[in-house]
């Protein structure tokens, strides 16, 4: 483990200084994501100006869910958007050679080596964002609640990984621009909305196969709820059984990985 | 070291005819075919030796090497390297093994070189010290010192070979895979790596394939190779020995004492060089006896020499003949 902490240390650095070489990239990611978040809190903000509750949730607790999902984003997108954007490309282009034959996991290679500084800074705008939201509440935290919450917010966005991840490795058999990143993107809005609006048959699927709930809902239902060991049950065994589908998955892909020719 | 035997490889490629109905119609048909890269190829290749690989474009060389270092499986067929079958990827493997591609960089566009080799020698787990030691070695065999703190995309396309030659060897593989280590670089680059390949090879004794459509790379570096022709194996042996076996002609060349009229000549007979007071003629092993005496009546005083093919014109004349 502290091998591939090193490794990924060498990847902050390496990505960092060649973040700032490129200026207009490096603000416009800034103001697109913080257009992407006013646009959300906005949205909720014209609902809540019809109605007090959606799904049992006030506006103060669907606003704490909100800037917990803008967390679990702004990570994916520093730590693994741009690796898991240019996968296609590596798998078409046949540029995943090198990748594989290194004494390191490829995945993990291959998921981290382009860390996105010019999104770090919406890192810090999400998280600032997130303890506002929760310093507003009305209603009291215990420190256990907090912390589990955040627990709960990193798996969320290990998940977001593994199921971005499930969507671009279909472009090993598809050999398409973007394997089914599409899909996935279409289907992420699941995780933006509250959870308890879902019901039956779709729920079931958004919490398990496709578990977009778990990623910023569940970990808000922490605080609402207090501390709810099924929902800890639950995510650690879904996030578990997903990174075994991911590992099978993923070795399945590299068998058909066919290269290009020179 | 390395051991293959009976290495088969097929592709399923997609054929779709021009057009926007054709298009169309593979949305819901597609017609496939199977395309054979590498037919059942088999060679070893030992400790501190250097296999040339050579064949023509599409004949699955770099099919046959990407196989043996573990990116493709194959159809079929068993690769022994170092006891490891390379398609495991284990570590330990991947560890003893480098890949070098003319055509491909491993370097990070962006960064220094210095800067990527620190990072291998994380990904390596390599002693700093026995990594420093090793990279002074390759900076100064290579004369490439002054460059390494010098992002790689603004190095010649030489230097940033030499880079790419220090980042793949940086960990002393026990097993080298060079794939046209020298291609589109100029005269005194190519020789450059060439001695360097050969200097790494006494010096650290790995096994090494090497494939390469420029005949001096294979005929500087090889004692032995492997010729492939669209994927099927049809040679194994000293260099030497592809004329033998290969070559149905001789070269005839005579030496003149003064100028002389082709026209006096047979048509026939094929003339391949004329240096003015050298001719070169290439003619089938059977006929050299009556060419010769041909020769001979029509140029009095001439100096003949019969001789053997060039190697390199040898392949060159092979792979024409079974495109």
């Amino acid at each position: 483990m502290g091998r591939y902490s090193k490794l990924y240390l060498y990847f902050l650095r390496f990505s960092f200084s060649r973040a700032m070489e490129f200026r207009l990239d490096f603000f416009f990611r800034i103001v697109m994501d913080t257009v992407y978040y006013a646009v959300h809190i906005i949205f909720f903000g014209v609902i809540y100006g019809h109605t007090s509750m959606v799904g049992g949730w006030n506006f103060d607790q669907v606003l704490i869910f909100m800037c917990g999902f803008f967390l679990v984003d702004a990570l994916h997108m520093t730590v693994h958007a741009n690796n898991l954007w240019a996968l296609p490309e590596y798998v078409n282009k046949g540029h995943l050679d090198y990748y594989l034959i290194r004494p390191v996991s490829s995945l993990f290679f291959l998921s981290h080596r382009d860390f996105a500084a010019n999104s770090f800074v919406n890192l810090i705008i999400a998280a600032s964002m997130l303890i506002w939201a929760i310093l507003r509440y009305p209603g009291e935290f215990s420190p256990l609640q907090i912390m589990v919450f955040l627990g709960l917010l990193l798996n969320g966005a290990y998940l977001y990984w593994l199921i971005h991840m499930c969507f671009v490795i279909p472009v090993f058999w598809t050999h398409s621009a973007h394997g089914f990143q599409m899909l996935f993107y279409s289907l992420k809005q699941f995780a933006e909305r509250p959870d308890p609006i879902f019901q039956g048959l779709m729920r079931r699927t958004l919490t398990t196969i496709l578990p977009f709930l778990l990623i910023a809902s569940y970990p808000a239902r922490i605080l609402f709820e207090g501390l709810n060991t099924t929902i800890l049950i639950h995510s650690g065994l879904v996030s578990l059984g997903l990174t075994i589908f991911l590992l099978w998955f993923w070795n399945k892909a590299l068998r058909s990985y066919s290269s290009a020719s020179s | 070291m390395i051991h293959v035997k009976n290495l088969r490889k097929e592709f399923t490629v997609h054929r779709k005819p021009p057009g926007i109905i054709a298009s169309m119609k593979a949305l819901f048909i597609r017609d496939t075919i199977t395309k054979v890269a590498v037919q059942e190829v088999s060679f070893h290749v030992a400790e501190g030796e250097i296999l040339g690989l050579i064949g023509a474009n599409g004949a699955g060389k770099t099919t046959i090497v990407k196989m043996l270092s573990g990116i493709i499986h194959p159809t079929s067929g068993s690769v022994d390297v170092m006891g490891y079958n390379p398609w495991q990827r284990q570590k330990n493997f991947c560890r003893q093994i480098a890949l070098i591609m003319g055509q491909k960089a491993q370097l990070w566009w962006d960064l220094p070189a210095a800067d990527c080799f620190l990072l291998l020698r994380e990904i390596y787990q390599v002693d700093p010290k026995k990594h420093q030691e090793m990279l002074e070695f390759l900076l100064s065999i290579l004369d490439v010192r002054d460059e390494i703190n010098i992002q790689i995309r603004r190095l010649s396309l030489g230097e940033r070979m030499k880079m790419e030659l220090i980042a793949a060897l940086l960990h002393k593989p026990k097993v080298v895979y060079l794939d046209e280590p020298t291609i589109g670089l100029d005269l005194a680059a190519q020789r450059a790596i060439r001695n360097f390949i050969l200097g790494y090879r006494d010096s650290v004794k790995p096994a090494m394939i090497l494939t390469s459509h420029y005949m001096e790379d294979i005929e500087r570096l090889c004692k032995r190779v492997v010729i492939l022709l669209n994927g099927k194996f049809v040679f194994d042996g000293a260099l030497q020995d592809v004329v033998q076996q290969f070559s149905a002609h001789k070269i005839i060349s005579v030496k003149l004492h003064k100028p002389v009229d082709l026209t006096r000549l047979n048509p026939e007979i094929e003339l391949i060089e004329d240096h003015g007071d050298e001719l070169k003629f290439r003619v089938m092993a059977e006929d050299v006896a009556h060419v010769s005496q041909h020769l001979l009546a029509k140029i009095p005083g001439a100096n003949l020499a019969v001789g053997e093919m060039n190697t390199a014109d040898v392949i060159e004349e092979l792979f024409q003949e079974k495109a």
